[in-house]
């Protein structure tokens, strides 16, 4: 509710806009029925087609005013509630960007989605729909009691009596149907995820014929989907017949009532059914946007809850901005993942001069990945220090940082868009000479002039359309073309030939001259010609030293190398 | 350089394969009915209940209808001084009866809506499960996801808001203009003149409604994808610090969803003020003819304020209706988008003469194979190749070379554009698909994981498998150690895509459920490029056990890795350009020999 007021509140005068030609709209829609009572009253009854007609002016020209106003809230309405709509998708969108990777994991990508789409929209509507209704109701409901007081003053107490149900009517369909409206978003979130996670796995699915299980999974998300939203629905089936029943039993009671004294004029008895009529109307609006408002509220509080998520990650209050030279420091640097029980990295200490080639080696899940993650800040060391020229990287500016450092990951990840698009992500204004020296230095050049449109080749979701020794060179392609003081190459040749391997390894030394590398490899091959060789195991620093040191000194490395060469030997 | 960073526009025509299809439904005129009629059919038989609807839907008009009857009457009585307790009775018991088919109606209605939506949610999942890879290669995850969901919800808000309302209109409508008929035809002739003013007006403007509604769907869509690879990909977003420029592609789209959707809501919003005023003619008209009337004594007084009321109560159903109509459109738009799926092409169906079989031998052989992802660029041509049964394959070659190509072609990932795959001597296009796809066991590039323990992704595809096999798998591949260290074991929950596990481990997960496939056919692509060569010499180990007497196709770069193959095939832009042994080619001392030594050092 807080986020609603806040954001109307930033477009005050277009919601005022909108409620000023609004109360013209339910001021034509209070006058009509008196109009008509005239009419029927004075009119018909004394037989006066002339007095018919003349009021039949009266009321038309009302109705057009009333028409214009409703055309003009409409559009006043429109605007304002797309426009907040737009805001808060930018800011949520703004806002997921400057999360960490663990505030990530505990939202859900797919429950992110859900909140900026169909969150949003259900805020959206509501606001909208406030402008509406919401004022209209009230003043239509006020005014058509206010008349019904003016015309029957005698009827008050029938009046108090149906309002106070009503009111209680209402209050309760609120109190049911939050939290079902919230469980129903949570359900959505649900078949998100499914769905995100049917796509992004489908060869599998199709490989190992996982479908019908997918199916089942589907299923039963949209069956506690169903479930959740006639539960909330029904909730309104309950009370919306209630509040009809309460003012039609009103209406008996006006009838009674005026029987009962019988000196209330016939015509100011029917005006009042009819005014009654419109309580019903105004009522069953309120209730049907109390109604939105409700599922609007249980939205914003999801909406709300990601803008105050707190980054898990702090920058620093005043962030030092310096030219970085690329010498990196670990001083007993430790990090374990939220919710994991052992440390990934322990006790590292390390030290490392810019322009040196430092090549990391180890066992599968011994935290290679894991350590050089801590560079850009993807994550902040939970024990320890990391220095970079000095300064404890959490007191850099991030963006400075992130500016000096290119990272080649794993798994090379590309966004739609053309190949050119892709690579410039390294260098927005680099120039396409520039940017054909990197992907030669990547040796990407060749199959990017072999695609039909060269550069501006489109790639889909993730670069569906290329091999993985492909992405993998356009990735480091994008890399090269930044220039950065530290290059983190994370096992990016893995699924390249070795022939091409060796051809990107000597494009690469020849462009990183003058850059600090971190080069992660399975493969002693690609690692040997490093300055420095880290061994890992088990997040621990087992050696560090050149390749011939640790063929002196260290089991691990040496065990390593003999599974690569020799194992060759016996082949 | 600004044109250069437009996002591509995903999903549309002409982009690959399957386009063919897509173009076809793109061409398609979109009519309401047509689309109205398709989507009844799909409800198939979730609508079970109507019956029950439609009663209590009739009940609570003829209430509508009745009450202004009995007001009629009872102010008649009042007007002449009586207490009119008869009337009043009947009234709210009428109002009861109001209230109990309202409620009961609404009710089941809220059921049936629910169970309509989650059928055909159900059948699109269903349609998009049997769709052809290249279909979600070309489609943002995201915009997909935006059908299943933001389009499929449409439709629901409607059906339960509307579809109600519509059926008691109708009843309303038909009850009111009878009795409307019964009292005067002449008064109700003039009624209805609005009638048809609402009808052409309600079509002017759905007419426009439509069209926008379809286009705020798909930006939706598109914002949808947006967001979807922003977050997947946020860890580059954030190292290469593109986040504003990610934000203004985002804003982009926001941008444009906005300008749509206010669009669409103005005009939708024309309706009813417009209407309002036609409503107001219609009644002056009543009021004034009947004035005249009363006034000539052609009809009596009660009879005035009963037809102004009922006049009312005939334009209301009627505004309602095309207000209805109006919100329809976007239900319609929802609906259209799911269509297009429906009718993309799926996977070509099992050939009628298909013959089940769940023995294969492994005799693979390649006929003149020709293929590519786009028509127009060919990746593999006239390729031939004859594997025997229990061959140990291996692929070499440059990437893009077309290796993983080939093996997309073996269990029918993709369809060959020309030639033939036999398997066993029969086309693989004559065996049912599941039981072709069930004789390979394949390791991906892709390391994809679900949502779910290790255990259950192990065995992912035979939920059948006991734990027992599940732990014998894990020992094969390597994997069981590093699971046992796992805070859970086996039955540690992977989260979202596995984070927390490093892609050498992912790796050997997937291998783990290749091995429990225990398939007559081995299809390892790059399945152990992130593992270090300590634990891929024991896998080898273990591999070389379950391949004994299988086929197998195995790519790898590291070569070590394939040497012991029976045969080595390198690959060059889609064609064959050595094969042999390792002993052979080395012998030939070309260009297999030369990546060798390269490797070796």
């Amino acid at each position: 509710m807080k986020l609603m007021i806040q954001r109307v509140r930033s477009h005050l005068w277009m919601f005022l806009t909108a409620i000023f030609f609004l109360s013209v709209e339910s001021g034509a829609d209070l006058l009509q029925p008196m109009m008509m009572s005239w009419i029927v009253d004075r009119g018909v009854k004394q037989e006066d087609v002339q007095l018919i007609l003349k009021y039949g002016v009266w009321m038309l020209g009302i109705a057009f005013l009333g028409a214009i106003g409703a055309v003009m809230r409409n559009i006043y309405a429109s605007k304002t509630s797309q426009l907040i709509g737009m805001e808060i998708r930018s800011d949520l969108y703004r806002k997921i960007q400057t999360l960490s990777f663990e505030n990530i994991d505990r939202l859900q990508p797919a429950s992110l989605i859900t909140r900026i789409t169909n969150d949003v929209t259900q805020m959206q509507n509501f606001i909208n729909g406030c402008m509406r209704i919401m004022v209209k109701a009230p003043i239509t409901c006020v005014g058509a009691i206010l008349m019904i007081i003016i015309q029957t003053p005698q009827l008050i107490p029938v009046m108090v009596v149906i309002l106070a149900i009503a009111a209680c009517l209402i209050a309760g369909n609120m109190k049911l149907g939050y939290p079902r409206f919230q469980r129903l978003q949570k359900k959505l979130d649900r078949i998100n995820d499914v769905s995100r996670e049917f796509l992004s796995s489908i060869r599998v699915v199709k490989a190992f014929g996982g479908e019908d299980q997918e199916q089942e999974k589907f299923d039963s998300a949209a069956d506690d989907l169903a479930a959740a939203g006639m539960s909330a629905t029904r909730v309104m089936a309950v009370f919306g017949p209630l509040i009809n029943l309460t003012v039609n039993l009103g209406i008996v009671f006006l009838l009674l009532l005026s029987g009962y004294k019988g000196t209330i004029p016939i015509g100011k008895v029917m005006a009042s059914v009819n005014y009654m009529t419109q309580v019903l109307f105004a009522l069953g609006m309120v209730s049907n946007i109390l109604n939105m408002a409700v599922r609007a509220t249980a939205s914003a509080d999801r909406i709300q809850e990601v803008l105050e998520e707190e980054p898990a990650q702090k920058s620093a209050a005043d962030p030092l901005v310096k030219e970085i030279v690329g010498d990196i420091c670990f001083k007993d640097v430790s990090f374990t993942y939220a919710g994991a029980g052992r440390p990934s990295v322990m006790d590292m200490n390390l030290e490392i001069h810019a322009g040196e080639t430092i090549g990391i080696i180890g066992a599968t899940g011994s935290g290679k990945t894991t350590l050089i993650n801590l560079v850009p800040r993807f994550y902040d060391v939970s024990a320890g220090e990391l220095l970079i020229d000095g300064v404890n990287v959490n007191l850099m500016e991030e963006h400075a940082l992130r500016e000096a450092i290119a990272v080649v990951p794993q798994k090379a990840l590309l966004f739609s868009g053309t190949i050119g698009y892709n690579l410039r992500w390294g260098k927005e204004d680099a120039s396409e000479e520039e940017v054909k020296r990197a992907a030669e230095a990547a040796c990407a050049e060749e199959f990017i002039q072999r695609q039909e449109k060269g550069y501006d080749t489109l790639l889909g979701q993730g670069g569906v359309n290329l091999s993985g020794g492909q992405k993998q060179r356009l990735s480091l392609a994008r890399a090269l073309l930044r220039h950065p003081k530290i290059l983190i190459l994370d096992d990016c040749t893995s699924a390249l030939d070795a022939y091409t391997e060796a051809k990107v390894l000597k494009g690469l030394r020849e462009h990183s001259k003058d850059m600090t590398v971190l080069l992660i490899s399975q493969r002693i091959s690609t690692v040997r010609r490093a300055d420095h060789i880290l061994c890992m195991e088990n997040g621990r620093a087992v050696g560090y030293g050149s390749h011939e040191e640790l063929m002196e000194n260290c089991r691990l490395y040496q065990d390593i190398f003999r599974s690569q060469i020799g194992g060759e030997d016996n082949g | 350089m600004a044109e250069k960073q437009q996002p591509p526009q995903m999903g549309r025509p002409g982009f690959g394969a399957g386009a063919a299809g897509r173009l076809q439904a793109a061409v398609k005129p979109k009519n309401m009915k047509g689309t109205l009629r398709r989507l009844w059919e799909l409800t198939g038989d979730s609508e079970r209940g109507l019956g029950w609807i439609l009663m209590f839907s009739g009940l609570a008009s003829v209430s509508a209808i009745l009450s202004p009857f009995f007001i009629g009457k009872a102010i008649d009585q009042i007007d002449t001084g009586n207490k009119a307790y008869y009337f009043l009775a009947l009234l709210a018991g009428v109002y009861l009866c109001d209230w109990f088919s309202r409620f009961m109606q609404q009710y089941l209605m809220a059921g049936l809506g629910q169970r309509v939506v989650a059928h055909i949610r159900k059948v699109l999942f269903e349609k998009m499960k049997k769709l052809p890879l290249a279909y979600f290669d070309q489609n943002t995850h995201g915009d997909l996801m935006s059908r299943l969901t933001n389009d499929v919800d449409n439709i629901s808000t409607t059906i339960s808001d509307s579809l109600s309302q519509l059926l008691m209109l109708g009843f309303t409508i038909v009850g009111v203009l009878s009795i409307m008929l019964s009292l005067n035809v002449v008064l109700t002739l003039i009624s209805l003149v609005s009638v048809v003013l609402v009808f052409l007006l309600t079509k002017a403007i759905t007419g426009q409604t439509r069209k926008m509604f379809r286009r705020q769907q798909e930006f939706l869509g598109r914002m949808n994808g947006e967001i979807e690879e922003g977050i997947s990909g946020l860890s580059m977003v954030k190292a290469y610090g593109r986040e504003e420029a990610m934000y203004q592609r985002f804003e982009r789209e926001n941008e444009e969803l906005r300008r749509v959707g206010t669009m669409a809501l103005i005009w939708s919003g024309f309706l009813m003020p417009l209407m309002n005023v036609i409503n107001n003619l219609s009644f002056l008209s009543v009021a004034a003819v009947s004035g005249i009337m009363a006034a000539k004594g052609l009809i009596p007084l009660s009879m005035v304020s009963s037809f102004v009321l009922y006049s009312r109560q005939l334009s209301r159903p009627f505004s309602d209706i095309a207000n209805i109509y109006n919100t329809f459109q976007t239900a319609v738009a929802g609906a259209e988008r799911i269509f297009v799926i429906f009718d993309e092409e799926s996977e070509p169906a099992d050939s009628e003469d298909a013959v089940p079989c769940d023995k294969f031998e492994g005799n693979l052989t390649f006929k003149n194979v020709s293929f590519g992802y786009t028509p127009e660029r060919l990746i593999l041509d006239g390729l031939n190749l004859e594997v025997k049964a229990g061959t140990k394959v291996a692929i070499v070659g440059e990437t893009g070379a077309g290796k993983t190509t080939i093996i997309n072609l073996l269990p029918r990932f993709y369809d060959v554009a020309d030639g033939q795959v036999l398997l066993d001597g029969k086309d693989i296009r004559d065996y049912r698909r599941r039981d072709l796809r069930d004789a390979f066991g394949i390791v991906l590039q892709d390391t994809a994981l679900f949502h779910m323990s290790v255990h259950d992704n192990i065995c992912y595809g035979h939920p059948e498998a006991t734990r027992e096999m599940v732990e014998d798998a894990a020992k094969a591949a390597g994997a069981h150690e590093m699971i046992c260290r796992l805070p859970k074991g086996y039955d540690t929950v992977l989260g979202g895509g596995g984070n927390v596990l490093s892609q050498g481990e992912r790796q050997l997960i997937t291998i783990a459920r290749a091995m429990l496939a225990d398939a007559p056919i081995l299809i390892l692509d790059e399945a152990t490029s992130s593992v270090d060569t300590v634990t891929e010499q024991k896998i080898r180990r273990a591999m070389l056990a379950m391949t004994e007497g299988r086929t197998s196709f195995i790519i790898a770069h590291r070569l070590s890795t394939i040497r012991d193959s029976n045969l080595i095939i390198l690959l060059d832009r889609g064609k064959i350009k050595e094969m042999g042994t390792h002993e052979e080619l080395m012998a030939k001392n070309g260009q297999y020999a030369g990546l060798y030594r390269t490797q070796t050092g």
